[in-house]
């Protein structure tokens, strides 16, 4: 059976701050990730020969630019053999490093550059415009966009038959939002943060039921970008590697409604992949950096994956157990609900974090000694579930 | 304010029975021959067997809502007008799921697991839309 296993590490990262940058293009977030990603790891920048960019929802001109080798030209890379846009949403990110460390591990690359950039605050139109294009994304022009389906009452769907099953209360949904605003609040590169109350959640704006405005995210521009070696010469290469231990992913879904459990979806399956690849369990975990985009998503990322029993997860939210000096710290950038959503870069920006947590390298944030990692992703209206597990060592 | 028309469902040319069906306010889903497991959203192929041998058959438009939603603002622009309106995922007696709107209805009301029965709105000439309203009790 195969096993990625220790075979990949991530060297370096890059990140540009999340905001309304309506004077900074794509294309510049994009050079200035790899470049900070490349100094980062210490290498010289011919030696990447295989290059990974992800699509951009704002622009297909920019996505195809990508697509056909502008970074490669961009950057004035000479070795790349393969410049290939890896797109699956959200999940991009948990695909593209599973792809690289499967290249490295058969000696196909020797330094995989990841890289994702969006626009999508000042890229494309907000507003009323916005929410008509987001309407669209993803979901089924024949069986759901004729009856009014949109990214927040699909969402409200799986909050309130999650809440019918477990019991889990408003209060404790709004306390993710909190939970992650605490994060937040000590990252330089997230857009909102100043404190965040439970009350502040719940008197905003009903948007679907029992979604409300603070429950949802917002649209953001900005970037980032990994480089990805063979855990063989990582040592040789850096003081800090960070390796990719376990991976694993389900694909349930397109059209939403016919997802068979919209409290669930594929986590479970995808996390225990994960950890018997990495021969881990969650108790062995130190942060647990998982894709919100709505506090629902979140809470079922952290039960599916075993942190919890199912229908406790609100209740560690509210009592502070995923907060800075928590048992078990939860999505430590502050995510997309409070970071800020930039498309595929939400599951991104957390392997960038995983990367600076297991380094020691996380500021105020910094979980004390964490040795390892669990990173969750999913891409459009949450077809599928993919978990990553990652550690400053091989276990 | 102009509000857009709604749009037309953008229909796979397989699927052209189900909203022929419709028009008549009849609630048609496939069912695989082989396999006799019931399918829905219509497919190429049964997704359970893959057998090609599906037929066409009228549901008994009875279910019950998986999860439904009150949309109350930051709806698409054609849906603007309706808001509050109620989206849900029903799961058909033949356990089939479809996502529609449950009409003649208080919001406040509603359930999850709740009984519900098709009902059918007429979009323009050429499509009707199969919508759900809870069963009398």
């Amino acid at each position: 059976m195969s096993n990625l296993k220790g075979k990949g590490a991530i060297i370096g990262i890059g990140e540009v701050p999340t905001g309304r940058f309506p004077e900074i293009e794509a294309i510049q977030f994009a050079v200035k990730s790899a470049k900070l990603a490349i100094e980062d790891a210490g290498i010289d920048k011919e030696e990447i020969d295989c290059i990974m960019p992800t699509a951009a929802m704002f622009s297909g001109v920019f996505t195809n630019e990508m697509a056909t080798g502008r970074i490669v030209e961009e950057l004035g890379l000479k070795n790349v053999k393969s410049n290939s846009n890896i797109w699956s949403g959200g999940s991009s990110s948990s695909i593209s490093l599973k792809l690289a460390c499967a290249l490295l591990a058969q000696g196909d690359a020797k330094n995989v550059l990841m890289v994702q950039t969006e626009k999508l605050a000042t890229g494309m139109p907000s507003g009323q415009a916005g929410i008509d294009l987001f309407a669209f994304a993803g979901m089924s022009n024949e069986w759901e966009v004729p009856f009014g389906q949109n990214f927040s009452s699909l969402t409200a769907l799986a909050t309130m038959r999650y809440q019918y099953e477990t019991g889990t209360t408003d209060e404790q949904m709004a306390a993710v939002c909190v939970s992650n605003r605490k994060w937040a609040e000590m990252n330089p590169h997230a857009f909102f943060r100043k404190p965040l109350t439970i009350e502040e959640v719940m008197s905003s704006k009903m948007l679907a039921r029992p979604l409300r405005a603070k429950m949802s995210n917002m649209l953001f521009d900005g970037g980032s970008a990994m480089i990805v070696t063979s855990a063989e010469r990582a040592p040789d290469v850096v003081e800090k590697p960070v390796y990719v231990l376990g991976e694993g992913g389900s694909n349930t879904h397109f059209v939403y409604s016919q997802e068979p459990d919209i409290t669930r979806f594929g986590f479970a399956k995808a996390g225990r992949q994960a950890f018997e690849q990495a021969g881990l369990t969650p108790a062995d975990i130190d942060v647990a950096e998982i894709y919100d985009s709505y506090p629902i998503y979140q809470v079922i990322g952290f039960e599916e994956l075993g942190f919890c029993k199912r229908g406790e997860a609100g209740e560690m939210f509210l009592r502070g157990d995923t907060w800075p000096g928590g048992k078990i710290p939860c999505t430590t950038d502050g995510g997309m609900l409070s970071k800020g959503h930039i498309g595929a870069g939400g599951s991104y920006s957390l392997l960038v974090e995983s990367v600076r947590q297991l380094r020691g390298e996380a500021g105020e944030r910094q979980v004390p000694g964490a040795r390892f990692a669990a990173e969750t992703g999913t891409g459009g209206t949450y077809v599928d579930a993919h978990a990553t597990i990652l550690g400053n060592e091989i276990p | 304010m102009n509000i857009p028309a709604k749009p037309d469902p953008l229909v796979n040319n397989w699927a052209r029975p189900f909203w022929d069906g419709t028009r008549e306010e009849k609630l048609l889903i496939q069912k695989c021959s082989d396999c006799e497991q019931y399918i829905f959203y219509p497919r190429m192929a049964c997704p359970h067997c893959f057998s090609e041998n599906i037929e066409w058959v009228e549901a008994s438009g009875k279910g019950t809502i998986y999860a439904f939603t009150v949309v109350e603002s930051n709806a698409p622009s054609p849906f603007l007008e309706d808001m509050p309106y109620v989206i849900a995922v029903i799961i058909l007696e033949e356990g089939v799921r479809m996502l529609s709107n449950i009409v003649d209805c208080n919001p406040d009301d509603l359930q999850c697991d709740q009984s519900v029965e098709v009902t059918f709105e007429k979009m323009n000439d050429e499509f009707t839309l199969p919508k759900f309203k809870p069963v009398k009790a």
